[in-house]
């Protein structure tokens, strides 16, 4: 693979970035802060034939997830039958009892599925978590793509390239398939967001509007945007950046002031779409996250296309006994953990943490999952003029309005710390752009 | 059987004007096997809009706001109810109904309160074992007001030995789910004059039974259900969401009376 120039422009590329305001935002000790998300030339490539692979695989496991969101918030079947203890299911924080009965219009929970996978140095491609609920990261890839085609032309002239830059119009489409009459927008919990540069990012590229609570306002069962002329149009479709508990103080927290008071009646009565649905906190729980093969087995009666990463659930009583054996060659993970917050390696403890933390794990074994740690592939980074090989992992995204499409691309994440397995931005990592070649 | 006619008021004074306010209240009778609703008339007031709503226990609530600046919000509900059709409520949700077998936050039991369920015995039917209950709780709790509030938890009025209804319900719905008897909490209103009541309905076969821990007594005519959900929190009767800087005191009163031929 020739990257011409490519390579020697990633100052450019970074340049552009800071000028565009590519940032991300994070909480240190309790004052807001921005940052760069550093850029690297050096692009992920993915094989045509492979990714056609993981292709069949996303769409196959993203049906699956849709299916147990439908199934959980009415029938419960898989729940019935044994397949997924009720435990895992009703004790679990994402299970909102307001959506109960509530399916969403044209029964789409998932719209915007973000998955994460690693490539083992084994080959084999492990999923390590789903992302249902407000999954970050496209706009990314598809602007480092754009200035990257400014900075050096004659890569994307002569290599077989997928064109990213479609991921607006299939989000657009995602959100008018969905539309239950009038303006599709996107909401954004506001500047203080980490992720405001996507909202903003995003919305712009859709030539929708960019709002917040105030915009909004509900009326006589429906949801209604307030033009800034004065002018008031209704409102079919939220592609809403906001969690769930925040987005509604009349159902969920009461205390939320960036909410819209009422506009989850109007989304019960099917006169709204929420992107993503609401409730579906529970397909991307980390104790669920086990169950996902079996959930594809349960609705689809395939056998799954891509693998989960080894995983323990202490709540087994075998699986305990396997954890505390093999503590030290474990990662552990608090299910209602994010960002990679909550992530230890048993290996990296003292004595006194591991006692402790085996302690915690006893009194409360249905909050934590256990995982091998998967040795995976190391990618070529750029480091102060020198190629050095990092760990990375893939979030691809997987939209869903007819059927799942796999968007031909995705945040390649990695670490900059030689020694680190967490890739998250949050805690401090670079991003790539993701090439899947066309030939 | 009985034929009541009831009227259900509530009013929230400010002391500064608020707006923008959002509503939803919840606190409508409906019609079931047990009762019988005729001649609902409601009366909200201020409001730019209302709106009919159900949630997802089937709980029929008004939903609206009033945005114009405002220091008074009322509502009346007025009708007939007639009560003591059945004895029980058929299951209208059985995909539901694991709801009602957890413990929430407010019937999480302590130490004191598992030992008092574990003191009691379980029947062969639960509606025995529910009647124990009720025994014992009624035994256990002095009817005090103004010693809990909407926040206190099933334990914390347990250890005190003191509350009203919503306490006593509590209670006896922590002690009925720790012997994995399925319950739910009921609110609604009691013949005579005084404020809503609270009550809890237990589940024997397809079907749910009421009982009033507070006044130890199963509810056949003298009831009037609003609504059911795990504790509380899900029946609500109202909740609201303004601006402005208005402390609030809230007034409820409740009159059922036996309806004159």
């Amino acid at each position: 693979m020739k990257n011409f120039d490519l390579l020697d422009r990633t100052d450019t590329v970074n340049g552009l970035l800071a000028r565009y305001g590519v940032k991300f935002g994070i909480y240190k000790n309790g004052t807001f802060k921005e940052q760069l998300f550093p850029f690297d030339a050096i692009p992920r490539v993915i094989e045509k034939e492979e990714f056609a692979y993981l292709e069949r695989g996303l769409k196959q496991r993203v049906a699956a997830l849709n299916l147990f969101l439908k199934d959980i918030y009415n029938e419960k079947k898989i729940v019935k039958d044994g397949v997924v203890p009720e435990d895992f299911v009703y004790a679990a924080s994402g299970y909102l009892v307001p959506c109960e009965g509530v399916t969403p219009p044209k029964g789409v929970f998932s719209h915007i599925s973000g998955i994460d996978l690693v490539l083992g140095k084994d080959g084999v491609w492990y999923i390590l978590e789903d992302n249902l609920r407000v999954p970050s990261g496209a706009s990314y890839p598809m602007i480092a793509r754009e200035l990257c085609r400014r900075a050096s032309p004659r890569t994307f002239n002569e290599t077989p390239i997928e064109d990213n830059r479609n991921y607006a119009k299939l989000l657009k489409h995602t959100l008018d398939y969905v539309n239950t009459g009038g303006l599709s927008v996107v909401m954004t919990p506001g500047r203080y967001n980490a992720a405001y540069f996507e909202h903003s990012y995003l919305a712009e590229q859709m030539r929708v509007p960019l709002v917040t609570y105030s915009d909004l306002e509900v009326e006589n069962d429906y949801l209604y945007f307030k033009g800034y002329a004065g002018k008031k149009e209704r409102v079919g479709a939220v592609y809403r950046r906001i969690s769930d508990e925040y987005m509604d103080p009349m159902t969920f927290n009461p205390e939320s002031v960036i909410g819209v008071p009422h506009i989850f009646d109007v989304y019960r009565k099917g006169n709204v779409a929420l992107l993503n649905a609401p409730g579906n906190g529970i397909a991307d729980d980390k104790g669920i996250y086990y169950f996902v093969p079996k959930m594809i087995r349960y609705y689809l009666g395939e056998e799954p296309i891509l693998h989960n990463a080894p995983t323990y659930l202490p709540f087994y009583e075998e699986d305990m006994k396997y954890v505390l054996e093999k503590f030290d060659t474990l990662v552990l993970k608090d299910v209602a953990e994010a960002g990679g917050y909550g992530v230890v390696f048993g290996s990296k403890m003292t004595k006194a943490e591991k006692e402790k933390f085996i302690a915690m794990l006893k009194a409360e074994p249905r909050r934590f999952i256990a995982q091998e740690v998967i040795d995976f592939c190391d990618i070529p980074i750029q480091d102060r003029g020198q190629i050095v090989e990092r760990k990375a992992d893939l979030r691809a995204f997987v939209l869903t309005a007819e059927e799942p499409v796999v968007w031909k691309s995705g945040l390649t994440r990695f670490s900059r710390n030689p020694d680190s397995f967490i890739v998250n931005s949050s805690q401090g990592g670079g991003f790539k752009d993701t090439w899947v070649l066309s030939q | 059987m009985e034929t009541l006619s009831f009227h259900y008021h509530l009013q929230i004074r400010f002391d500064q004007p608020v707006h923008d306010h959002h509503f939803t209240l919840r606190c409508f009778p409906q019609t079931d096997s047990r009762q019988c609703i005729e001649g609902l008339q409601t009366n909200v007031y201020p409001n730019e809009f209302i709106s009919d709503s159900y949630d997802s226990f089937g709980n029929h609530c008004i939903l609206g706001c009033a945005d114009e600046p405002h220091t008074r919000f009322l509502a009346d509900v007025t009708g007939v109810a007639h009560t003591g059709l059945s004895e029980s409520v058929p299951e209208g949700n059985p995909w539901r109904e694991h709801l009602f077998r957890r413990q929430t936050h407010l019937t999480w039991p302590d130490e004191a309160l598992l030992s008092f369920a574990a003191s009691l015995p379980v029947c062969s039917s639960a509606l025995d074992t529910a009647q124990a209950v009720m025994e014992a709780v009624a035994d256990t709790i002095v009817y005090t007001a103004g010693v809990t509030n909407v926040e206190t938890t099933a334990a914390e009025a347990f250890a005190l030995k003191k509350g009203v209804c919503q306490d006593y319900s509590h209670i006896m719905l922590s002690v009925l789910r720790e012997k994995k008897i399925m319950a739910r909490y009921v609110v609604g209103m009691l013949m005579g004059e005084g404020l809503s009541h609270a009550w809890v309905e237990v589940k024997e076969g397809d079907a749910w039974y009421g009982f009033d821990p507070t006044n130890r007594i199963l509810v056949r005519d003298q009831h009037i259900k609003i609504s059911h959900g795990r504790d509380y929190r899900d029946c609500r009767i109202n909740q609201g969401h303004f601006y402005g800087y208005g402390k609030q005191t809230q007034e409820i009163s409740v009159s059922v009376r036996r309806k004159e031929a």
